[in-house]
């Protein structure tokens, strides 16, 4: 009876909902394929799929029938429909069924234990392949800006090339105005070495006519001595001498 | 002797060296040694040289008629001028250098234009998280799998793995 019920409250049920509820009901807000144009980039994955009551039945079963059966409604619903097909025979308890209870039993424990590990295990591949995918793009970034700046900088650079021409023009000219310099100095030293050497030369002959004349001068004085005139001079030394002598005793 | 030399332009160093780039330093070095060393032989050397006292040879040197024919000789002589080759030189390499830096200029200005380009390209792709394997070859061509001439999976040669 309660079967019958329920395969006849489904259809109108499902003809009176309208649409937007059971959208905002959904626990994502992908909104897909409502216009005729395909929506580009594709908007991201939601996170998590959509929630689920003990692994099998989805949320969106529970909240459908809430208010025209409360809270134990699919509950109900769910162990009538079990009972029917158990005491009708509709499925037929074999060995499979066990079978089956024993691979549930473990498949159910097993995922329940190592399922987190797995999960975070291939999350973590997929971020790293992320990462280095990341990685590159900002390194390829990187050096775009980088080969930017040197590009403006070697422009910049370029334009001080005034300042090398300008250095050049001004060793040029410093040359040629030290080379002009230098040979003033010259045509003046040539010329003042020569009036000195005639000047030095000069000087040098009067000297040497000087001394000469000096030389040749006492020479013949000496020579004019006779030796007649020696015993005189000397006798009147001895003369003076006494002289000076007796004044130096009368002195003292 | 007015007009003989052309004035020096002064030469900012400092500025000049900032924009030297690091592969040319050595000649840089060498040209601004040359030019101290320039600098200083001007400096040591005197505008004019002193001028010969005439009255003092005139009346020391026994020669007559020698110190006036020297005076006479040296005021009538002139110094040549030594002749400017290279600036007419420099002056064209100047010309030549602005026309090839123009054009570096102009190339530098294309490459910059085009890395721009590329960095706009990077800038504005989507992120990795939601980009699927066709997005990827859109965004990185090189990356995309050459289904003809590798009809079986990888679909890149063995050595690329």
């Amino acid at each position: 009876m309660l079967s019958r019920l329920v395969l006849r409250a489904a259809p109108a049920a499902l003809r009176a909902l309208p649409p937007p509820v059971a959208v905002g009901v959904l626990h994502t807000t992908r909104t897909l394929h409502t216009t005729q144009q395909s929506l580009a980039p594709v908007p991201p994955l939601p996170e998590k799929g959509g929630e689920v009551r003990h692994g099998l039945i989805p949320e969106e079963f529970f909240q459908f029938l809430y208010p025209k059966t409360g809270v134990t409604g699919p509950y109900m619903l769910g162990t009538g429909l079990l009972l029917y097909l158990l005491s009708k025979e509709i499925y037929v308890v074999n060995h499979e069924t066990a079978a089956a209870a024993c691979i549930l039993t473990v498949i159910v424990y097993a995922i329940k234990k190592f399922g987190p590990d797995v999960a975070a295990f291939a999350d973590k591949l997929n971020e790293e392949k992320m990462a280095t995918a990341l990685a590159m793009k900002n390194e390829a970034v990187q050096s775009l800006q980088t080969a930017i700046e040197d590009e403006k900088k070697e422009q910049w650079r370029a334009e001080g090339r005034s300042y090398l021409f300008d250095a050049k023009r001004n060793n040029v000219a410093m040359l040629l105005e030290a080379n002009y310099r230098e040979r003033l100095l010259m045509v003046y030293n040539e010329v003042k070495k020569r009036l000195d050497y005639q000047v030095a030369m000069q000087t040098l002959k009067r000297q040497k006519e000087q001394d000469h004349m000096i030389q040749w001068v006492e020479r013949n004085v000496v020579q004019s001595i006779t030796p007649q005139q020696q015993k005189e001079s000397i006798a009147k030394c001895i003369l003076d001498l006494k002289a000076l002598s007796k004044s130096a005793h009368a002195a003292v | 002797m007015a007009g003989r030399r052309a004035a020096l332009k002064a030469v900012d160093w400092a500025a000049f060296a900032e924009r030297v780039p690091p592969n040319q330093r050595a000649m840089f070095n060498a040209l601004k040694t040359r030019n101290d060393a320039l600098t200083a032989r001007l400096a040591a050397l005197p505008e004019k040289p002193p001028a010969i006292d005439w009255a003092f040879y005139k009346a020391n040197v026994a020669k007559a008629g020698m110190v006036d024919e020297f005076q006479k000789k040296f005021s009538a002589l002139k110094v040549p001028e030594p002749v400017d080759t290279q600036t007419a030189k420099i002056d064209a390499q100047e010309k030549e250098t602005a026309k090839s830096t123009a054009e570096y200029i102009q190339a530098s200005k294309a490459r910059i234009a085009q890395y721009e380009q590329e960095l706009q390209k990077l800038k504005s792709m989507i992120p990795f998280e939601q980009m699927t394997y066709e997005d990827l070859s859109e965004a990185f061509p090189e990356t995309k799998l050459n289904k003809e001439k590798y009809p079986y999976w990888p679909h890149k040669s063995i050595a690329d793995l």
